[in-house]
């Protein structure tokens, strides 16, 4: 194993892109068993959890090769990280109606590279920013947001059952409320600033909690930003990094949040709410219930607050220096008044 | 925990001198970082936080705690806090942070309990009454924090964008 991550002074391991680039190279080598060379190695975002690199594999035996490596770092916002649900959603959607970059090679372990990691294929195309979209013609918007919808629907009608996700139902607590007690116990840590309206929300939110319609693959971050679209097609939907099973509500609520959406309460500025639940409705056969929609259109507030506490943390205590962890601190206030709301809405 | 003084201070010189300084091969502009990585370390000698909306806070967790105790006679609740909790001028504000945590937890408890099923049970209409009391409170508390808090620049700061100009206060 190569030494892929290292520390600087006191703040949090650090990735070296060099190192990675080494190990991948070692890796690909050994599972093909041929030399393989890794060319026009680069990371392609600068998120805080998984990272993500775009490279060519180049053999001897073969045509250069262009994939993607994804790797989940021990200074990541949520580590230590677990390659599994990316995995189990690529192999599982793979040839389904949800388009996902086909997987080349996962290590859990981490393997030559030292942490959990996977690779998979480039997919042509890009990935829209949420605020870009006002720059784009809305026709093309709404064919895009109209296929979004229906993607997702593709998504929940598939029966988990037959999949490896059938392995992520542990116990026997309902997959919803294992979720919201992460969140409760990830705010509970005594080190984050304590928030009396999360604290009450999060019991609220878990006793009363919805059945679910029925129990769905659900991606855990499906909004805009977290796909490829090419020659106006949506290509791969990415991110899956979330994913769990639980209410197809979830989904819907979080795709649907004015955040993703320019501020918009249309998705993707151009499909009004209504439209969006009759289409998802007609295409998954999943009837939408209001006060399961808003029950979660709380949680999804909830969950992004206890994501900014981890971040806060990361700088405060992690003392990881990257100053946008610092700046999602000021967001605080303002989505704990947003969670009251919704909350209030959704009782 | 609030974001501290020191530790912002000290993450923006760390993210000039790791990621602006070595990118920038223009003298001017390297002197003009520079020189705000001066400024910023002659700040963190000299400065704190303000302490004028910290302690508006406290006093707005103070008379929370009076109305509640006035609404909750006879019932069995949290323990609630003499008040006024600050005597006179308090010039430490590490200290009024603390009282305001303090305070956020304490009113998280009575909040759990106005809303639990034990209160419920001796005085539903009281207990109702104190708890939307409270989450009233707590949302004006969360306006005092608003109020210090600069305008959005998500976009520009999540896609590093040149032409963003500054978000004014």
């Amino acid at each position: 194993m190569l030494e892929a991550t290292k520390r600087s002074d006191d703040a949090a391991a650090v990735v070296n892109d060099d190192a990675v680039r080494a190990a991948l190279a070692q890796h690909l080598s050994r599972i093909s068993g041929r030399r393989t060379e890794i060319v026009s190695f680069g990371r392609k975002s600068s998120g805080f959890s998984w990272i993500t690199y775009a490279f060519v594999a180049r053999s001897a035996a073969e045509a250069d090769r262009k994939l993607i490596l994804r790797v989940g770092p021990p200074s990541g916002l949520f580590a230590p990280y677990s390659v599994l649900p990316q995995v189990y959603a690529l192999q599982a959607l793979a040839n389904s109606g949800v388009p996902v970059p086909a997987l080349v090679s996962s290590e859990q372990d981490g393997a030559e590279i030292g942490f959990p990691f996977f690779i998979c294929a480039h997919v042509e195309g890009d990935v829209p920013a949420p605020w870009a979209a006002n720059e784009l013609d809305p026709d093309h918007k709404r064919d895009i947001a109209r296929q979004f919808v229906e993607i997702l629907a593709s998504l929940h009608r598939i029966d988990p059952g037959a999949t490896p996700f059938a392995s992520l139902q542990q116990g026997e607590q309902r997959a919803e409320l294992r979720a919201i007690s992460g969140w409760r116990a990830s705010l509970a840590r005594p080190t984050a600033r304590y928030y009396p309206l999360l604290d009450w929300g999060g019991r609220w939110l878990h006793d009363n909690c919805p059945q679910p319609p029925r129990r769905t693959i659900v991606h855990g971050d499906y909004r805009i930003g977290n796909f490829i679209e090419h020659e106006r097609k949506i290509t791969a939907i990415l991110d899956w990094e979330l994913t769990h099973l639980g209410d197809p509500h979830e989904d819907l609520a979080w795709a649907m949040m004015p955040t993703f959406n320019a501020r918009s309460r249309k998705l993707y500025g151009v499909l009004e709410r209504a439209e969006v639940i009759d289409l998802y409705q007609r295409a998954s056969g999943i009837a939408v219930s209001n006060k399961s929609l808003a029950f979660y259109e709380a949680y999804a507030l909830y969950q992004a607050a206890a994501i900014q506490m981890c971040a806060v943390r990361a700088f405060e205590v992690d003392r990881f220096n990257d100053m946008r962890l610092a700046v999602m601190a000021s967001q605080m206030p303002s989505i704990v008044r947003a969670f009251e709301r919704a909350l209030e809405a959704a009782a | 925990m609030s974001a501290s003084f020191e530790r912002l201070i000290d993450g923006i010189i760390d993210a000039l001198q790791s990621h602006v300084v070595p990118n920038s091969s223009d003298d001017f502009v390297r002197g003009q970082v520079f020189s705000a990585i001066y400024a910023l370390n002659g700040l963190k000698l000299a400065a704190d936080w303000k302490a004028a909306p910290l302690l508006e806070q406290v006093r707005l967790q103070d008379d929370t705690f009076a109305a509640v105790r006035r609404l909750a006679d006879g019932l069995v609740q949290p323990e609630i806090p003499a008040t006024p909790r600050t005597q006179g001028d308090m010039p430490d504000v590490a200290a009024i942070e603390a009282l305001r945590d303090d305070g956020d937890r304490r009113l998280g408890q009575l909040l759990l309990w106005a809303s639990g099923e034990g209160a419920r049970a001796v005085n539903g209409d009281v207990a109702t009454e104190i708890e939307h009391l409270l989450r009233r409170a707590i949302c004006d508390q969360l306006k005092i924090e608003l109020a210090t808090t600069p305008k959005s620049m998500l976009q520009q700061i999540a896609g590093g964008e040149r032409d963003g100009g500054a978000a004014p206060g």
